[in-house]
Protein backbone atom coordinates (compact mmCIF):
# COMPACT_ATOMS: atom_id res chain seq x y z
CA UNK A 1 0.00 0.00 0.00
CA UNK A 2 0.91 3.85 -0.37
CA UNK A 3 2.84 4.89 2.62
CA UNK A 4 0.90 8.88 2.17
CA UNK A 5 3.13 10.95 4.13
CA UNK A 6 -0.65 12.44 5.31
CA UNK A 7 -2.05 9.42 6.53
CA UNK A 8 1.03 7.95 8.51
CA UNK A 9 1.70 11.56 9.79
CA UNK A 10 -2.23 11.68 10.74
CA UNK A 11 -1.58 8.46 12.43
CA UNK A 12 0.82 9.16 14.09
CA UNK A 13 0.32 12.34 15.54
CA UNK A 14 -3.38 12.05 16.66
CA UNK A 15 -2.36 8.47 17.95
CA UNK A 16 0.14 10.41 20.14
CA UNK A 17 -2.14 13.33 21.03
CA UNK A 18 -5.28 10.95 21.74
CA UNK A 19 -2.96 8.58 24.07
CA UNK A 20 -2.29 11.86 26.06
CA UNK A 21 -5.54 13.02 26.06
CA UNK A 22 -6.24 9.22 27.75
CA UNK A 23 -3.81 8.82 29.99
CA UNK A 24 -4.76 12.18 31.07
CA UNK A 25 -8.17 11.34 31.78
CA UNK A 26 -7.05 8.34 33.26
CA UNK A 27 -4.76 10.39 36.19
CA UNK A 28 -8.23 12.95 36.35
CA UNK A 29 -10.21 9.68 37.02
CA UNK A 30 -7.62 8.88 40.31
CA UNK A 31 -7.14 12.01 41.06
CA UNK A 32 -3.63 11.46 40.56
CA UNK A 33 -2.92 14.90 38.59
CA UNK A 34 -3.02 18.32 39.37
CA UNK A 35 -5.32 21.52 37.52
CA UNK A 36 -2.12 23.07 35.68
CA UNK A 37 -0.84 19.53 34.31
CA UNK A 38 -4.69 18.82 33.08
CA UNK A 39 -4.83 22.34 31.15
CA UNK A 40 -1.52 21.64 30.12
CA UNK A 41 -1.29 17.88 28.75
CA UNK A 42 -4.60 17.63 27.70
CA UNK A 43 -3.99 21.40 25.77
CA UNK A 44 -0.87 19.28 23.86
CA UNK A 45 -3.00 16.04 23.57
CA UNK A 46 -5.52 18.55 21.66
CA UNK A 47 -2.55 20.25 19.79
CA UNK A 48 -1.62 16.68 18.59
CA UNK A 49 -4.83 15.04 17.59
CA UNK A 50 -5.89 18.38 15.79
CA UNK A 51 -2.43 18.42 14.41
CA UNK A 52 -2.86 14.94 12.80
CA UNK A 53 -6.58 15.34 11.84
CA UNK A 54 -5.65 18.51 9.44
CA UNK A 55 -3.10 15.88 8.22
CA UNK A 56 -5.65 13.53 7.16
CA UNK A 57 -7.96 16.90 5.74
CA UNK A 58 -5.03 16.51 2.70
CA UNK A 59 -5.44 13.11 2.61
CA UNK A 60 -8.81 13.78 0.44
CA UNK A 61 -9.17 14.26 -2.58
CA UNK A 62 -12.62 16.39 -2.83
CA UNK A 63 -12.00 18.00 0.69
CA UNK A 64 -15.24 20.22 0.18
CA UNK A 65 -17.62 16.46 1.28
CA UNK A 66 -15.46 15.85 3.92
CA UNK A 67 -18.32 17.08 6.57
CA UNK A 68 -20.47 14.16 4.90
CA UNK A 69 -18.00 12.03 6.70
CA UNK A 70 -20.00 11.93 9.88
CA UNK A 71 -22.83 10.30 8.25
CA UNK A 72 -22.45 6.92 8.06
CA UNK A 73 -21.60 5.47 11.30
CA UNK A 74 -23.93 2.25 11.16
CA UNK A 75 -21.40 0.69 9.03
CA UNK A 76 -18.26 2.46 8.39
CA UNK A 77 -15.27 2.38 10.86
CA UNK A 78 -13.96 5.93 9.11
CA UNK A 79 -17.31 7.78 9.74
CA UNK A 80 -17.07 6.35 13.49
CA UNK A 81 -13.61 7.86 13.48
CA UNK A 82 -14.92 11.31 12.55
CA UNK A 83 -17.34 11.01 15.28
CA UNK A 84 -15.78 9.70 17.63
CA UNK A 85 -12.58 12.17 17.53
CA UNK A 86 -14.77 15.50 17.06
CA UNK A 87 -16.62 14.26 20.36
CA UNK A 88 -13.42 13.73 22.37
CA UNK A 89 -11.77 17.20 21.29
CA UNK A 90 -15.17 18.77 22.23
CA UNK A 91 -15.13 17.14 25.66
CA UNK A 92 -11.41 17.66 26.05
CA UNK A 93 -12.18 21.28 25.34
CA UNK A 94 -14.79 21.48 28.12
CA UNK A 95 -12.72 20.27 30.23
CA UNK A 96 -10.26 22.42 29.93
CA UNK A 97 -12.30 25.40 29.68
CA UNK A 98 -14.20 23.97 33.44
CA UNK A 99 -10.35 23.40 35.09
CA UNK A 100 -9.81 27.05 34.18
CA UNK A 101 -13.03 28.45 35.12
CA UNK A 102 -13.82 26.67 38.55
CA UNK A 103 -10.08 25.36 39.07
CA UNK A 104 -11.12 21.97 40.16
CA UNK A 105 -11.86 18.56 38.30
CA UNK A 106 -14.71 16.74 38.13
CA UNK A 107 -13.20 12.77 37.97
CA UNK A 108 -15.91 10.86 36.29
CA UNK A 109 -14.99 13.31 32.90
CA UNK A 110 -11.59 11.77 33.75
CA UNK A 111 -12.44 8.42 33.13
CA UNK A 112 -14.88 9.41 30.07
CA UNK A 113 -11.76 11.09 28.14
CA UNK A 114 -9.90 7.62 28.78
CA UNK A 115 -12.45 5.66 27.22
CA UNK A 116 -13.28 7.48 24.71
CA UNK A 117 -9.91 8.68 23.26
CA UNK A 118 -8.90 5.25 23.26
CA UNK A 119 -12.13 4.01 21.45
CA UNK A 120 -10.88 6.39 18.95
CA UNK A 121 -7.65 5.11 18.67
CA UNK A 122 -9.64 1.64 18.14
CA UNK A 123 -12.28 3.22 15.45
CA UNK A 124 -8.72 4.65 13.68
CA UNK A 125 -7.15 1.42 13.54
CA UNK A 126 -10.29 -0.29 12.32
CA UNK A 127 -9.97 1.60 9.20
CA UNK A 128 -7.63 -0.84 8.00
CA UNK A 129 -8.09 -3.69 10.36
CA UNK A 130 -11.51 -4.49 8.40
CA UNK A 131 -9.91 -4.77 5.15
CA UNK A 132 -9.79 -8.48 3.86
CA UNK A 133 -7.99 -7.40 0.80
CA UNK A 134 -5.10 -6.68 2.55
CA UNK A 135 -4.23 -9.91 5.34
CA UNK A 136 -1.59 -8.49 7.17
CA UNK A 137 -3.84 -5.80 8.59
CA UNK A 138 -6.62 -7.94 9.02
CA UNK A 139 -6.36 -9.28 12.37
CA UNK A 140 -6.50 -7.78 15.83
CA UNK A 141 -3.17 -6.75 16.13
CA UNK A 142 -3.45 -3.91 14.14
CA UNK A 143 -5.79 -2.62 17.28
CA UNK A 144 -3.23 -3.88 19.59
CA UNK A 145 -0.53 -2.06 18.11
CA UNK A 146 -2.08 1.13 17.90
CA UNK A 147 -4.03 1.69 20.58
CA UNK A 148 -0.54 0.65 22.80
CA UNK A 149 1.89 3.06 20.73
CA UNK A 150 -1.04 5.41 21.67
CA UNK A 151 -0.98 4.79 25.59
CA UNK A 152 2.96 4.29 25.42
CA UNK A 153 3.61 7.99 24.11
CA UNK A 154 1.03 9.10 26.60
CA UNK A 155 2.29 7.88 29.43
CA UNK A 156 5.85 9.06 28.65
CA UNK A 157 5.56 12.48 30.17
CA UNK A 158 3.19 11.67 33.12
CA UNK A 159 4.21 8.47 34.76
CA UNK A 160 7.46 6.89 34.99
CA UNK A 161 7.53 3.01 35.82
CA UNK A 162 3.81 2.95 34.44
CA UNK A 163 5.35 3.75 31.04
CA UNK A 164 8.11 1.41 31.29
CA UNK A 165 5.22 -1.43 31.23
CA UNK A 166 3.23 0.13 28.67
CA UNK A 167 6.56 0.48 26.02
CA UNK A 168 7.19 -2.93 27.16
CA UNK A 169 3.74 -4.09 25.88
CA UNK A 170 3.77 -2.16 22.53
CA UNK A 171 7.55 -3.29 21.60
CA UNK A 172 6.12 -7.41 22.07
CA UNK A 173 2.78 -6.42 19.95
CA UNK A 174 5.27 -4.55 17.64
CA UNK A 175 7.59 -7.52 17.04
CA UNK A 176 4.22 -10.03 17.04
CA UNK A 177 2.55 -7.72 14.13
CA UNK A 178 6.44 -7.93 12.33
CA UNK A 179 6.23 -11.28 12.53
CA UNK A 180 2.73 -12.15 11.36
CA UNK A 181 2.91 -9.94 8.68
CA UNK A 182 6.11 -11.67 7.30
CA UNK A 183 4.18 -15.41 7.16
CA UNK A 184 3.45 -16.77 3.65
CA UNK A 185 0.18 -18.19 5.26
CA UNK A 186 -1.38 -14.63 5.65
CA UNK A 187 -2.92 -14.74 2.08
CA UNK A 188 -3.88 -18.92 3.30
CA UNK A 189 -6.82 -19.23 0.34
CA UNK A 190 -5.85 -16.20 -2.23
CA UNK A 191 -3.87 -16.25 -4.98
CA UNK A 192 -3.42 -15.18 -8.96
CA UNK A 193 -5.59 -18.73 -9.67
CA UNK A 194 -8.69 -17.46 -7.09
CA UNK A 195 -8.33 -14.43 -8.41
CA UNK A 196 -9.20 -15.03 -11.95
CA UNK A 197 -11.88 -17.93 -10.62
CA UNK A 198 -9.37 -20.88 -10.92
CA UNK A 199 -8.44 -23.20 -8.26
CA UNK A 200 -6.10 -21.63 -5.26
CA UNK A 201 -2.56 -23.60 -6.90
CA UNK A 202 -3.30 -22.86 -11.00
CA UNK A 203 -0.03 -22.25 -12.47
CA UNK A 204 -0.52 -18.99 -14.05
CA UNK A 205 0.92 -15.70 -15.20
CA UNK A 206 0.60 -12.79 -16.71
CA UNK A 207 2.20 -12.22 -19.88
CA UNK A 208 1.05 -8.61 -20.88
CA UNK A 209 0.24 -5.38 -19.54
CA UNK A 210 -3.57 -4.31 -18.84
CA UNK A 211 -2.14 -0.84 -19.38
CA UNK A 212 0.81 0.54 -20.90
CA UNK A 213 1.69 3.23 -17.79
CA UNK A 214 1.03 3.16 -14.16
CA UNK A 215 -2.39 4.00 -13.03
CA UNK A 216 -3.96 5.04 -9.72
CA UNK A 217 -4.54 0.96 -8.32
CA UNK A 218 -0.68 0.47 -8.82
CA UNK A 219 0.27 3.67 -7.07
CA UNK A 220 -2.25 3.06 -4.25
CA UNK A 221 -2.04 -0.25 -4.17
CA UNK A 222 0.73 -1.86 -5.54
CA UNK A 223 3.37 0.15 -4.49
CA UNK A 224 6.88 -0.71 -4.70
CA UNK A 225 9.29 0.10 -2.10
CA UNK A 226 12.42 -0.55 -1.59
CA UNK A 227 11.75 -3.25 0.40
CA UNK A 228 15.70 -4.20 0.48
CA UNK A 229 15.77 -1.38 3.66
CA UNK A 230 12.78 -3.26 5.31
CA UNK A 231 14.97 -4.84 7.86
CA UNK A 232 17.24 -2.11 8.80
CA UNK A 233 14.11 0.26 9.23
CA UNK A 234 12.35 -2.52 11.42
CA UNK A 235 15.65 -2.25 13.53
CA UNK A 236 15.11 1.57 13.39
CA UNK A 237 12.28 2.16 14.20
CA UNK A 238 12.22 -0.69 16.92
CA UNK A 239 15.83 0.96 18.47
CA UNK A 240 13.95 4.49 18.38
CA UNK A 241 10.40 4.21 19.91
CA UNK A 242 10.48 1.30 21.82
CA UNK A 243 14.78 0.50 22.96
CA UNK A 244 15.90 3.75 23.75
CA UNK A 245 12.82 5.09 25.53
CA UNK A 246 12.98 2.32 28.06
CA UNK A 247 16.71 3.13 28.32
CA UNK A 248 15.70 6.54 28.66
CA UNK A 249 12.97 6.05 31.50
CA UNK A 250 15.22 3.27 32.85
CA UNK A 251 18.45 6.13 33.16
CA UNK A 252 16.21 9.24 34.47
CA UNK A 253 12.82 8.57 35.59
CA UNK A 254 11.02 11.44 36.40
CA UNK A 255 13.01 13.83 34.22
CA UNK A 256 10.81 15.94 32.25
CA UNK A 257 13.60 17.32 30.01
CA UNK A 258 14.98 13.91 29.09
CA UNK A 259 10.90 12.64 28.62
CA UNK A 260 10.90 15.37 25.79
CA UNK A 261 13.80 13.64 24.14
CA UNK A 262 11.89 9.89 24.82
CA UNK A 263 8.62 11.60 23.32
CA UNK A 264 10.67 12.98 20.15
CA UNK A 265 12.77 9.43 19.51
CA UNK A 266 9.26 7.53 20.25
CA UNK A 267 6.89 9.67 17.93
CA UNK A 268 10.33 8.99 15.01
CA UNK A 269 10.41 5.26 15.76
CA UNK A 270 6.50 5.10 15.41
CA UNK A 271 6.52 7.47 12.14
CA UNK A 272 8.79 4.33 10.82
CA UNK A 273 6.66 1.38 12.04
CA UNK A 274 4.00 3.05 10.44
CA UNK A 275 5.77 3.87 6.84
CA UNK A 276 6.48 0.19 7.10
CA UNK A 277 2.83 -0.75 7.95
CA UNK A 278 1.76 0.76 5.17
CA UNK A 279 4.43 0.14 2.39
CA UNK A 280 4.69 -3.68 3.69
CA UNK A 281 1.27 -4.07 3.64
CA UNK A 282 0.28 -6.00 -0.07
CA UNK A 283 -3.70 -6.32 -1.35
CA UNK A 284 -5.08 -8.63 -2.91
CA UNK A 285 -5.52 -6.31 -6.31
CA UNK A 286 -1.97 -7.13 -6.68
CA UNK A 287 -2.20 -10.99 -7.97
CA UNK A 288 -3.82 -9.14 -11.18
CA UNK A 289 -0.34 -7.77 -12.20
CA UNK A 290 1.82 -10.88 -11.39
CA UNK B 1 -26.91 4.85 2.87
CA UNK B 2 -23.85 2.74 3.08
CA UNK B 3 -26.34 -0.39 4.36
CA UNK B 4 -26.81 -2.96 2.37
CA UNK B 5 -29.85 -3.87 1.05
CA UNK B 6 -31.51 -7.21 2.90
CA UNK B 7 -32.26 -8.45 -0.85
CA UNK B 8 -32.35 -7.04 -4.21
CA UNK B 9 -35.54 -7.39 -6.56
CA UNK B 10 -32.85 -8.14 -9.48
CA UNK B 11 -29.26 -9.16 -9.62
CA UNK B 12 -28.04 -7.62 -13.16
CA UNK B 13 -24.99 -7.97 -14.07
CA UNK B 14 -22.55 -9.49 -16.55
CA UNK B 15 -21.32 -13.31 -17.60
CA UNK B 16 -18.10 -12.56 -18.94
CA UNK B 17 -16.68 -15.75 -21.28
CA UNK B 18 -12.70 -16.19 -21.26
CA UNK B 19 -12.55 -19.29 -24.14
CA UNK B 20 -14.64 -16.57 -26.12
CA UNK B 21 -13.12 -12.97 -25.37
CA UNK B 22 -9.91 -12.21 -27.65
CA UNK B 23 -8.41 -9.46 -25.72
CA UNK B 24 -9.21 -6.63 -28.28
CA UNK B 25 -9.65 -4.17 -25.98
CA UNK B 26 -13.00 -3.36 -27.71
CA UNK B 27 -15.09 -3.09 -24.33
CA UNK B 28 -12.14 -1.30 -22.51
CA UNK B 29 -12.56 1.54 -25.10
CA UNK B 30 -16.32 1.95 -25.40
CA UNK B 31 -16.40 2.08 -21.54
CA UNK B 32 -13.97 5.13 -21.45
CA UNK B 33 -16.17 6.60 -24.31
CA UNK B 34 -19.20 6.23 -23.17
CA UNK B 35 -18.64 7.17 -19.95
CA UNK B 36 -16.93 10.01 -20.30
CA UNK B 37 -19.75 11.75 -23.20
CA UNK B 38 -22.18 12.28 -20.82
CA UNK B 39 -21.49 16.25 -19.85
CA UNK B 40 -20.08 17.01 -17.04
CA UNK B 41 -18.77 13.90 -15.66
CA UNK B 42 -16.10 12.38 -17.40
CA UNK B 43 -13.12 9.67 -16.68
CA UNK B 44 -10.04 11.72 -16.79
CA UNK B 45 -6.28 11.45 -18.58
CA UNK B 46 -3.58 13.35 -17.74
CA UNK B 47 -0.37 13.56 -19.63
CA UNK B 48 -2.44 12.24 -22.56
CA UNK B 49 0.37 12.91 -24.74
CA UNK B 50 3.49 12.74 -22.85
CA UNK B 51 5.81 10.42 -20.86
CA UNK B 52 4.04 8.61 -18.57
CA UNK B 53 0.32 9.16 -19.38
CA UNK B 54 -2.12 7.96 -16.28
CA UNK B 55 -6.25 7.69 -16.66
CA UNK B 56 -9.26 6.19 -15.13
CA UNK B 57 -11.01 3.52 -16.60
CA UNK B 58 -14.08 1.64 -15.58
CA UNK B 59 -12.72 -2.07 -16.99
CA UNK B 60 -9.53 -3.18 -17.80
CA UNK B 61 -7.88 -6.56 -19.97
CA UNK B 62 -5.05 -8.34 -18.50
CA UNK B 63 -3.46 -11.18 -20.97
CA UNK B 64 -2.33 -14.57 -18.69
CA UNK B 65 -1.04 -17.84 -19.71
CA UNK B 66 -1.18 -20.90 -18.16
CA UNK B 67 -0.25 -24.63 -18.17
CA UNK B 68 -2.58 -26.87 -19.82
CA UNK B 69 -1.92 -29.93 -17.33
CA UNK B 70 -3.54 -32.46 -19.98
CA UNK B 71 -1.22 -31.31 -23.18
CA UNK B 72 1.66 -29.93 -21.29
CA UNK B 73 1.15 -26.94 -23.38
CA UNK B 74 0.96 -23.12 -22.64
CA UNK B 75 -2.49 -21.25 -23.21
CA UNK B 76 -3.35 -17.97 -23.35
CA UNK B 77 -6.11 -15.90 -22.38
CA UNK B 78 -8.08 -12.63 -21.30
CA UNK B 79 -9.55 -11.32 -18.67
CA UNK B 80 -11.65 -8.45 -18.99
CA UNK B 81 -11.75 -7.07 -15.25
CA UNK B 82 -14.14 -4.75 -13.66
CA UNK B 83 -17.17 -4.21 -10.73
CA UNK B 84 -18.52 -7.43 -10.22
CA UNK B 85 -21.37 -5.53 -8.25
CA UNK B 86 -21.02 -7.66 -5.17
CA UNK B 87 -24.02 -8.75 -2.97
CA UNK B 88 -21.80 -8.25 -0.02
CA UNK B 89 -19.90 -5.30 -1.13
CA UNK B 90 -17.38 -4.11 1.32
CA UNK B 91 -16.86 -0.92 -0.49
CA UNK B 92 -20.33 0.33 0.00
CA UNK B 93 -20.17 -0.40 4.19
CA UNK B 94 -16.52 1.02 4.51
CA UNK B 95 -17.99 4.71 2.69
CA UNK B 96 -18.04 7.23 5.27
CA UNK B 97 -19.90 9.28 3.48
CA UNK B 98 -22.88 7.27 2.12
CA UNK B 99 -21.55 8.23 -1.26
CA UNK B 100 -21.42 4.49 -2.21
CA UNK B 101 -24.52 2.22 -2.54
CA UNK B 102 -25.88 -0.72 -3.77
CA UNK B 103 -30.11 0.08 -5.36
CA UNK B 104 -32.19 -2.24 -3.49
CA UNK B 105 -34.41 -2.81 -6.99
CA UNK B 106 -31.45 -3.97 -8.90
CA UNK B 107 -28.32 -4.74 -6.87
CA UNK B 108 -26.24 -1.82 -9.26
CA UNK B 109 -23.52 -0.92 -6.92
CA UNK B 110 -23.15 3.02 -7.72
CA UNK B 111 -21.23 6.17 -6.46
CA UNK B 112 -23.06 9.13 -5.77
CA UNK B 113 -20.91 11.96 -6.91
CA UNK B 114 -21.81 14.90 -4.82
CA UNK B 115 -21.44 13.27 -1.74
CA UNK B 116 -17.59 11.43 -2.25
CA UNK B 117 -14.74 12.88 -0.56
CA UNK B 118 -12.48 11.04 -2.71
CA UNK B 119 -10.98 8.91 0.50
CA UNK B 120 -10.20 6.24 -1.30
CA UNK B 121 -11.19 3.63 1.40
CA UNK B 122 -13.46 1.80 -0.84
CA UNK B 123 -10.84 1.31 -3.58
CA UNK B 124 -8.76 -0.25 -0.52
CA UNK B 125 -11.77 -2.17 0.41
CA UNK B 126 -12.46 -4.31 -3.10
CA UNK B 127 -10.63 -6.95 -3.55
CA UNK B 128 -10.83 -6.26 -7.19
CA UNK B 129 -9.79 -3.26 -7.85
CA UNK B 130 -12.70 -1.87 -9.25
CA UNK B 131 -12.62 1.27 -8.80
CA UNK B 132 -10.44 4.68 -9.40
CA UNK B 133 -10.08 7.37 -7.95
CA UNK B 134 -10.23 10.00 -10.76
CA UNK B 135 -7.23 12.18 -10.40
CA UNK B 136 -8.99 15.58 -11.96
CA UNK B 137 -12.63 15.62 -10.53
CA UNK B 138 -11.20 13.92 -7.19
CA UNK B 139 -13.97 11.31 -7.07
CA UNK B 140 -14.05 7.77 -7.13
CA UNK B 141 -15.03 6.08 -10.53
CA UNK B 142 -16.46 2.67 -11.09
CA UNK B 143 -18.50 0.58 -13.34
CA UNK B 144 -21.86 1.97 -13.32
CA UNK B 145 -23.79 -1.26 -15.35
CA UNK B 146 -24.32 1.27 -17.32
CA UNK B 147 -27.32 2.67 -15.68
CA UNK B 148 -28.11 5.39 -18.38
CA UNK B 149 -28.33 2.96 -21.01
CA UNK B 150 -30.19 -0.33 -19.61
CA UNK B 151 -32.90 1.85 -18.65
CA UNK B 152 -33.11 4.52 -21.08
CA UNK B 153 -35.95 5.47 -23.22
CA UNK B 154 -34.12 7.43 -25.87
CA UNK B 155 -32.02 4.36 -26.89
CA UNK B 156 -33.49 1.98 -29.30
CA UNK B 157 -34.66 -1.68 -26.97
CA UNK B 158 -31.72 -2.99 -29.04
CA UNK B 159 -29.14 -0.40 -27.72
CA UNK B 160 -30.33 -1.05 -23.99
CA UNK B 161 -27.34 -3.02 -22.54
CA UNK B 162 -23.93 -2.07 -20.97
CA UNK B 163 -21.83 -0.45 -23.84
CA UNK B 164 -19.33 -3.32 -22.92
CA UNK B 165 -21.26 -5.80 -24.19
CA UNK B 166 -23.24 -4.19 -26.97
CA UNK B 167 -19.57 -3.33 -28.48
CA UNK B 168 -17.75 -6.57 -27.69
CA UNK B 169 -17.48 -7.96 -31.15
CA UNK B 170 -16.89 -11.84 -30.28
CA UNK B 171 -20.29 -12.10 -27.68
CA UNK B 172 -18.14 -12.77 -24.99
CA UNK B 173 -19.99 -10.68 -22.55
CA UNK B 174 -23.75 -11.36 -21.81
CA UNK B 175 -26.06 -8.83 -19.48
CA UNK B 176 -28.71 -9.83 -17.69
CA UNK B 177 -30.59 -10.84 -14.03
CA UNK B 178 -28.77 -13.22 -12.27
CA UNK B 179 -31.69 -13.53 -10.14
CA UNK B 180 -34.13 -15.10 -12.64
CA UNK B 181 -33.12 -18.51 -13.07
CA UNK B 182 -34.73 -18.82 -16.76
CA UNK B 183 -32.02 -15.52 -18.10
CA UNK B 184 -30.11 -16.37 -20.31
CA UNK B 185 -27.20 -15.60 -18.18
CA UNK B 186 -28.41 -17.89 -15.29
CA UNK B 187 -28.95 -20.65 -17.79
CA UNK B 188 -25.61 -20.32 -19.20
CA UNK B 189 -23.93 -20.08 -15.57
CA UNK B 190 -25.65 -23.66 -14.69
CA UNK B 191 -24.81 -25.09 -18.16
CA UNK B 192 -20.79 -24.13 -18.10
CA UNK B 193 -20.26 -23.82 -14.44
CA UNK B 194 -20.08 -20.39 -13.85
CA UNK B 195 -17.55 -19.16 -11.27
CA UNK B 196 -16.79 -16.11 -8.80
CA UNK B 197 -13.95 -14.54 -8.48
CA UNK B 198 -11.88 -14.56 -5.09
CA UNK B 199 -14.82 -16.53 -3.62
CA UNK B 200 -13.10 -16.70 -0.04
CA UNK B 201 -13.67 -12.74 0.02
CA UNK B 202 -16.85 -13.45 0.83
CA UNK B 203 -17.94 -10.96 -1.36
CA UNK B 204 -20.67 -12.93 -3.13
CA UNK B 205 -20.01 -11.48 -6.73
CA UNK B 206 -23.05 -11.20 -9.16
CA UNK B 207 -20.59 -11.16 -11.86
CA UNK B 208 -20.16 -14.55 -13.28
CA UNK B 209 -16.85 -15.91 -15.15
CA UNK B 210 -17.13 -18.82 -17.38
CA UNK B 211 -13.56 -20.22 -17.49
CA UNK B 212 -11.66 -21.57 -20.69
CA UNK B 213 -12.11 -25.21 -21.02
CA UNK B 214 -9.63 -27.62 -21.29
CA UNK B 215 -8.29 -28.37 -24.66
CA UNK B 216 -7.77 -31.70 -25.41
CA UNK B 217 -4.81 -33.71 -26.43
CA UNK B 218 -6.29 -34.52 -30.13
CA UNK B 219 -7.50 -31.04 -30.38
CA UNK B 220 -4.04 -29.64 -30.47
CA UNK B 221 -3.08 -33.01 -32.66
CA UNK B 222 -4.98 -33.01 -35.26
CA UNK B 223 -4.67 -28.92 -35.52
CA UNK B 224 -0.85 -29.54 -35.54
CA UNK B 225 -1.49 -32.76 -38.44
CA UNK B 226 -3.22 -30.21 -41.20
CA UNK B 227 0.17 -28.25 -41.27
CA UNK B 228 2.75 -30.47 -41.38
CA UNK B 229 1.60 -33.76 -43.07
CA UNK B 230 2.34 -33.66 -46.65
CA UNK B 231 0.19 -34.77 -49.62
CA UNK B 232 1.34 -35.69 -52.97
CA UNK B 233 -0.08 -32.27 -55.45
CA UNK B 234 -1.54 -32.57 -58.33
CA UNK B 235 -1.49 -30.64 -61.47
CA UNK B 236 0.73 -28.14 -62.77
CA UNK B 237 2.23 -28.28 -58.95
CA UNK B 238 2.07 -31.71 -58.99
CA UNK B 239 4.12 -31.31 -62.60
CA UNK B 240 7.08 -29.24 -61.11
CA UNK B 241 7.06 -31.40 -57.99
CA UNK B 242 8.05 -34.42 -60.22
CA UNK B 243 10.46 -32.36 -62.30
CA UNK B 244 12.36 -30.96 -59.52
CA UNK B 245 12.49 -34.38 -58.00
CA UNK B 246 14.85 -35.62 -60.62
CA UNK B 247 17.11 -33.04 -60.73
Amino acid sequence: MHPAPSIILFTVLSGFGFGLISIVGLLQFLNQINEFDIIIFSGMGLFFSIIGLISSFFHLANKKNAIKSMSQWQTSWLSREAISSVLCLSIVVGNIGWVIVQNRYINDVGIMLFLLSLFTVFTTSMIYAQLKTVPSWNNMLTPAIFIFAALAGGSILLMDYASLVLLLIFGVLQVLFWYTADQSFIYKETSVGTALGFSKNEDIRSFDLAHTSRNYLLNEMVYKVARKHGVKMRYISFFSAFVLPMLLVLMFPGNFSVSVLVIASHLIGIYFSRWLFFAEAKHSVGFYYN
Amino acid sequence: MTKLPKCEDKKLGLLIDLDTCVGCHGCVVSCKEWNSSGGEKQLSDLNSHQKDPVGTFLNRVHSYERENSCTNETETFYFPRSCLHCEDAPCVTVCPTGASYKREEDGIVLVNEDDCMGCGLCAWACPYGARELDLVSGVMKKCTLCVDRIYSEELPPEDRVPVCVKSCPTGARAFGDFNDPNSDVSKKVKERGGVDLMPEMQTKPVNKYLLPRIKSKNSASSFGSVVEEETDATGLLGWVDRALSKI
